[in-house]
This record gives structure tokens, sequence and C-alpha cells, in this order.
């Protein structure tokens, strides 16, 4: 490929990047005007971006080149290019949440807690990505701003609702982004666009100043194409925040000096029962990992097909009752497949709710027993490749079911209980999928270390998209 | 815990056998009318909930929309059933943890 301004840094990981800041053999201000040109130029095939804050990190990256020049430290990801999910806060523009209602708000005053912390280690904002509205969607489709499109395949799905994350990412835009998962959002886009995500543990990584979906399950996080950014800025984004409830008041536990600990010594399992996917290229996908690890042993999660139910359950009402005012008000600014799900979630039974979130602490009780004997399960992260953008049906072995619905069929029972994931993308062809890492909770360092060595031998991999 | 799940789920059983009988004695009396009404399906309760429910809670149904919240809601109550027919002791807390 030809090098232009655009294409510069454009597969550099932020690793790269931050490395070659620090060493002056960069300027941030020349990765930002090549990061905004590979946006101008190569995202209206993508329809990643709902914004970009050009104005901004062009100035942010001045700053960091006059703090390098006048010798003072520099952070672990400083000069690093980055955007985030449109339901973080960026001061000075409304979040979106990927709504048409939102677009009524006022602009933030202040930038989400995740932003400012990346921007402290030295990461550039340059701009806000595509959703699925207000996260309630697993397809990466978007009827205000357009469906965004998977770099592998244009005609193909993302993968949602951090749809835009995953497109940019996979697509070169940025060498790592921020998304939400509340039920699968990071871990399907991962999957289908064939990227590293991670689902940290539910209260490792602050919310506060995010547009919510579902309080009892919602997540933030990274999506990056190595294991090594995925860490970075995983360690950049941990600690407590009193802003968010549900933080947890943990010691940071930083990852990234221990990534090369490998495997060894490690159990590892592969999710048996419920997650026994007959898609060819899913079972090849965890065969594949499964043997790399050395994972010779099934491990049956108990009642995962009701933890999905559950979840399922808690999502419909607990998403319905935040939406209830705008219901009333303006119903039909709403995308009708969110709208007759919201609708649907406010008018059914509370006691369904509240014995879901009771099965949950039994769920919850019973898995973690499981931890006992393994450090890590293997699961597939989605039932198929990525379907074309509106198909309706997907093909799951013999089993044709729903796309919208059941591409969160595996992800599901995980964050239910909130259990940290990272998913690796497998490089099949024509197209990756993913596979879920999963530990026990608050430890998120496993999974990575996993994550790495299987990068290592070659098993794992972001593929470069033909753009 | 498995025995006592596996007690109540014969219990529910038993009570949905039950229920499948009266909707399909009720389907042989609107059988038997069916040239004057149209035959009920299983989910035609959902109607009268759903307006009902609108109703209670002021939101206004369009009803272009009928058929897709009644599709709906109708998986929600299905999904919510396998979670309501499995046995939980009654000092079970909640999943959130609340804390003051």
């Amino acid at each position: 490929m030809l090098e232009t301004i655009a294409t510069k840094y454009m597969w550099s990981t932020a690793a790269e990047i931050a490395g070659s800041f620090a060493a002056g053999r960069a300027s941030a201000v020349t990765v930002i005007e090549a990061t905004i040109a590979r946006i101008r130029e190569r995202d209206p095939l993508l329809n990643s971006f709902t914004a970009v804050t050009e104005r901004r990190a062009l100035l942010r990256a001045q700053a960091l080149d006059d703090a390098r020049a006048a010798g003072r430290p520099l952070g672990p990801l400083a000069g690093v290019p980055f955007a985030v999910k449109n339901l973080f806060d960026i001061e000075a523009l409304p979040t979106l949440a990927g709504s048409k209602i939102n677009r009524d708000h006022p602009p933030a005053t202040r930038d989400a807690a995740l932003i400012e912390r990346l921007e402290a280690a030295g990461a550039i904002l340059v701009g806000a990505l595509n959703m699925g509205e207000y996260a309630y969607d697993f397809t990466g489709e978007n009827i205000h701003d357009g469906p965004s499109h998977n770099p592998h395949d244009l005609e193909r799905m993302t993968g949602g609702s951090s749809g835009g994350s995953g497109a940019a990412v996979a697509g070169g835009l940025v060498p790592f982004a921020l998304g939400s998962d509340t039920n699968g959002s990071i871990r399907v886009p991962s999957s289908l666009c064939g990227v590293f995500g991670l689902k940290p543990t539910y209260g490792r990584l602050s919310r506060a100043r995010t547009f919510p979906f579902v309080a009892s399950l919602d997540h933030v996080g990274p999506l990056a194409r190595t294991a090594r950014d995925l860490t970075l800025a995983y360690d950049a984004m941990q600690g407590h925040d009193a802003d968010d409830p549900v933080c947890a008041n943990r010691a940071i536990e930083p990852v990234a000096a221990l990534l090369d600990r490998g495997a060894e010594g490690l159990r590892i399992a592969v999710a048996g029962g419920y997650f026994k996917c007959h898609d060819a290229e899913t079972l090849a996908a965890v065969d594949r990992v499964a043997a790399a690890l050395g994972a010779n042993r099934d491990i049956d999660l108990p009642q995962a097909e009701r933890a999905r139910a559950a979840a399922f359950v808690i999502t419909a009402c607990e998403s319905a009752s935040l939406h209830l005012d705008r219901l009333r008000a303006r119903a039909r600014d709403y995308d009708p497949a969110v709208r007759d799900r919201l609708l649907a979630g406010a008018m059914a039974p509370a006691a369904l709710a509240v014995k879901a979130q009771k099965f949950r602490r039994w769920y919850r009780h019973e898995v973690l027993k499981l931890f006992g004997d393994v450090d890590a399960i293997l699961a597939p992260a989605t039932p198929c490749t990525a379907p074309l953008i509106g198909q309706q049906m997907i093909n799951v072995g013999d089993v044709e079911m729903p796309v919208r619905a059941n591409l969160g069929l595996y992800t599901q029972p995980i964050s239910f209980i909130g259990l940290p994931v990272v998913v690796v993308p497998v490089p099949l062809q024509p197209l990756p999928i993913g596979v879920q890492i999963i530990t026990a909770p608050w430890r998120e360092d496993v999974a990575l270390r996993l994550a790495h060595a299987l990068e290592r031998k070659g098993v794992a991999a972001a593929p470069r998209p033909p753009l | 815990m498995k025995k006592r799940s596996m007690k109540r789920s014969k219990k529910r059983k038993a009570t949905s056998k039950q229920n499948t009988i009266q909707v399909k004695r009720g389907g042989k009396r609107s059988t038997s009318r069916a040239r004057r009404t149209p035959a009920k399906t299983p989910t035609d309760f959902l109607d009268p909930l759903i307006a009902a429910s609108a109703q209670a809670l002021g939101l206004a149904v369009d009803p272009g929309w009928h058929g897709s919240i009644k599709f709906n809601l109708g998986l929600i109550l299905r999904l919510g059933a396998l979670v309501d027919n499995f046995s939980i002791p009654d000092d079970t807390e909640p999943g959130p943890v609340f804390h003051a």
C-alpha cells in the first residue's frame, strides 16, 4: 500500500505509537493529523464515527509535543489516538447513545471518567462512535445514523451495540476504542470484526458520565487490535471512582508487566452443554484456541440457559423503567425495534424481574464454585460469523433463529454475573470470529495473559481487512 | 437444591398441563362458534394486558405497534417462565447489592 498521510500509523499499535512518541521519533500532532485524515478518507465506508473532535485532539497533541520538548513526564499512552462509543460523555457534545431523542440534550459539561483517565495517561480522544440505539442491540445497525459496516466485508454487520467501536478498530482508524457491554455489546462486535475486546469484572471500571442501559448489568471496556494494547488501555482506566456507585473500591491491579507469563500453570476448560455450538466456524475457532492452550476437558455452567433468560428479563424490565418518560413523550422518535421491546418490558410483571435477580445470586454462587477447579473457561463469543446487514435470521447448525436476539446467546450468561472476559479474534477465512476467555471475578490478568499467549502462538490475531 | 428444583418443576408441569387443558377446552368452545368469531390464539390474553398496562402507565400505543409489542411481551413471559419455574430459597438476596 502506498503510504499517504492517511495510512501513516494506520496499523501501528498503541504500544508502538507511544514508544515512537516517547523516543522522539513521532510527534503527537503528526499522529493526530494522520488519524483525522484517515477518518475523513475511510470512514465514509465504515460509518463508524458520529463526531470527530479534531480541534480538541490537535490542541491536546500540541500540548503533548510541548510537554515532551520541556522534558515533562509522559504517560504510558502518550500520543495514542482513541475514540469512544457515543454513550460516553464528551465535553461540549450531546451524548447521543445512538438515539435521535438525545440530540436535543444539552452538551455534556465534563468528559466521562474513563476518557479523563485515558487522557491523564496521554491518550488523545479523536471522536465519538456509532452504536445501536440506547445500546439495545446486537447488530450494529442504527436507523438514525445508518449501520456501521464490517471492515472485512462492508455488506456485513459489525455486531453491536458497540458497532462503531468494532469497525473503527478493525478498520485501522484508531488503535483502540471504548465500548459498553450489558449483554455482549463489546464481545459481539469484537467477534464479528475480528478484534480483541475486554469486558472487565462488573464494578471494575467506572461508568461515571456514560448513558446507562441496564444498571444491574452495564459494563464498560476497551477494544483493540492486540492483547497488549487492550491491557495498556485497561491498566490506565482502573481505579475506584465514587461517581459510579457500582465501581469497586479496590486497589489498581496492573496487568501489563504480567502479560508475558503465558499459560503455564493455568487450568483451562471448555464450556460444554449450552455452549456447544453447532456452527462449523464457531466450533473450529473454539477448537483451535482449546488445542493451543491444552484445554482438553469440558465443564458445564449450571443452568446457563436460565441465566440467559434471566438476563433477558432483567434487561427488558430495567431498560423499560429507564425509558418510561421518553416513551410517554416521544415514542415515535425511537427505532421501532427498540421502542416495541421497551414498551413490552414496561408491561412485564415486576415479580419476574425480581425473581431473575434472585436467580442471579444463585447462579453466581454455583458458577464461582467451578473456579476452584479451573482458572479459565473457553466459550464461543457468537454463534456465527458476521451476518449480512439487514439479515433477519441465522442458521446455527440445523436451527434457524432470529439474528437480533441471538447474537448474544453465548455472552449473556457470562455478563449476567459480571465475570471478566477477553474475546480473542480467530482469523478464519473469509471472516474472523471470536472466542471468550472467561475467568473468576477480578482475574482479568489471567484472561489477558491467555489472550497474549494465543497471539504469540499465532492462533489469535486481528486480521487486516482488504480496505 | 437439584431435588427441590425437580420437585418444583414437576409441580409446574402439572400446572401448565392444566392450563393447556383449559386452553383446549376454550378452543373447543370457540371452534363451535367459529363462524361468528375467529378462534383465539394462546397469546390472546396479552391483548387486555397490553391495553391495561398502557393505560396504567400512561403510554400511548399506536395500534400499528401492537403486534410487535405482543410478540416481545410474549417472549419476555416465555423466558420469564423459565426463571419462574426454578426453585430458589426464600432467603436468597437479589443480585444487586446496595451499600448505604
